[in-house]
């Protein structure tokens, strides 16, 4: 593993810099799949700097992070990103929104570090200099510029987490979305990413089993069967939920 | 082939633009299964060990990326002996070696996204009939080079289960479990693909920004 600071990923925690956040906006969405509800006519509202999601398996957490980058269409209702439209106009939503995926190893395109970086770039049309800017930058602000010309298969849980991190990071996006980031990794690693995720001034909506992770967070949301059941304080809702998991 | 061996560097072959080189193995490979002198592809072998060394890799290196190939090849080498004669057997391994080591410069050199857009570029005019996309074709071809070390994984995970459970040889019993994997795993890297904004936008222009934001950075 590369060193890495949680200054090297960025300024300060959770400082929801007013450039990089975005207001989403859930209207009544409901997502059904094979007869059941995945989401069940959820309304509700991101604006914050550091939002946590927690619920059971299958409770519909990653279904609501998907539905913000418009990869799950909702049944009825609509996901606003900052007003646009998260299905018909997911390629703009997309280039202002990252998913950090639960396993890198599914998010990863290419064989080597800084090719993968490049890959998103290049989807997004920037140019060749832009891009070759990009991964470096990329893989500076987490502190792996070392890993640029290693092949993804030789690397550990940890640093391919971080390589699809700085993938998501090198298109400047506003928001990023963390689908349990930290599931793969072991404690070590656990760690480094919960610095580098406290580091990102960029908002953060994370799903997590981890509640550490999410404990000072100024928001958290608890989802249930697809529907938001909880909504406020990290200490209200987590002893809620770890109460409701006995 | 083997795309992921590409080796940071300056030499002639990583100045070579992808498309030459790719044209260049193509028409030397053809070429050298028009020759049967043995002492020719002797020569060709020797030169192809040149190339492949001057792309900064050292013999042992080059030894290890090819051990596959090369196991190959004494098997192929051993069954042209034994049913055929020795002189057909030499040029066999001479003649496939060259080209292994002639693929091994060219892999050396020649970056995954270097050999996408050169695929992309040869996929443009069955684009333009209708008949595929070319940048999802090329992309295909390189979520195989990417995917084949995972896969291989997998498949060894899966064996050392089952022979933990008392399960060996079977090879259904690999297939099935490693098949499901790689369907479930195969719709997780589509979403990533999608959310990651493939397709590319198409390309304005090389050297003028396209747009004012600066990748990379907060």
């Amino acid at each position: 593993m590369s060193d890495m600071s949680p200054e090297s990923a960025g300024s300060a925690p959770g400082s929801g810099d007013a450039g990089l956040s975005q207001t989403i906006v859930f209207s009544d969405v409901s997502v059904v799949r094979d007869g059941r509800a995945a989401l069940d006519r959820v309304s509700i509202g991101f604006e914050e700097p550091r939002i946590g999601i927690v619920g059971l398996n299958g409770s519909g957490k990653s279904t609501l992070l998907k539905c913000i980058v418009g990869l799950v269409a909702p049944t009825t209702g609509t996901v606003g990103v900052d007003g646009r439209d998260a299905v018909r106009e997911a390629r703009a939503v997309r280039r202002t929104t990252g998913l950090l995926f639960q396993n890198p190893d599914n998010q990863i395109v290419m064989p080597i570090v800084a090719e993968d970086l490049a890959f998103g770039l290049k989807n997004h049309g920037f140019s060749k200099a832009e891009i070759a800017d990009g991964v470096a930058a990329g893989l500076d602000r987490l502190g792996i510029a070392g890993l640029a010309g290693r092949r993804i298969h030789e690397l550990s849980g940890g640093e391919k987490q971080l390589v699809a991190l700085a993938g998501v990071l090198a298109i400047s996006p506003k928001t990023v979305l963390f689908d349990e980031p930290t599931a793969h990794l072991d404690l070590k690693n656990r760690n480094r990413l919960r610095d580098v995720l406290h580091a990102l001034p960029e908002q953060a909506i994370v799903v997590s089993h981890d509640l550490d992770l999410l404990a000072d967070f100024p928001r958290v949301v608890m989802i249930e069967a697809g529907r938001v059941v909880r909504d406020g304080s990290a200490a209200e809702v987590l002893a809620n939920y770890r109460e409701a998991s006995r | 082939m083997i795309a992921g061996l590409a080796r940071p560097g300056t030499s002639p072959l990583h100045r070579t633009a992808a498309g030459t080189k790719l044209a260049a193995l193509a028409i030397a490979a053809t070429t050298l299964f028009f020759v049967d002198d043995s002492r020719l592809l002797a020569v060709a072998g020797a030169v192809a060990l040149a190339l492949a060394r001057s792309t900064g890799a050292s013999f042992a290196e080059i030894g290890r990326d090819l051990k596959g190939p090369a196991l190959v090849l004494a098997v192929l080498g051993l069954a042209d002996w034994w049913l055929v004669d020795g002189a057909t057997a030499l040029v066999v391994v001479l003649r496939l070696g060259a080209i292994a080591l002639l693929a091994h410069a060219v892999t050396a050199t020649t970056t995954t996204a270097e050999l996408s857009e050169v695929l992309e570029r040869l996929f443009a005019p069955a684009e333009r009939l209708g008949l595929l996309d070319a940048a999802r074709a090329a992309l295909t071809v390189t979520l195989a080079m990417r995917f084949v070390p995972l896969i291989a994984e997998e498949a060894r995970e899966i064996r050392e289960a089952q022979a933990a459970r008392g399960l060996q040889g079977s090879v259904l019993a690999l297939a099935v479990p490693l098949l499901v994997k790689v369907l479930v795993r195969a719709q997780d890297l589509a979403d990533a693909i999608d959310a990651r904004g493939f397709p590319p936008d198409r390309p304005t222009s090389d050297t003028e920004p396209k747009t004012n934001l600066r990748p990379g950075s907060p």
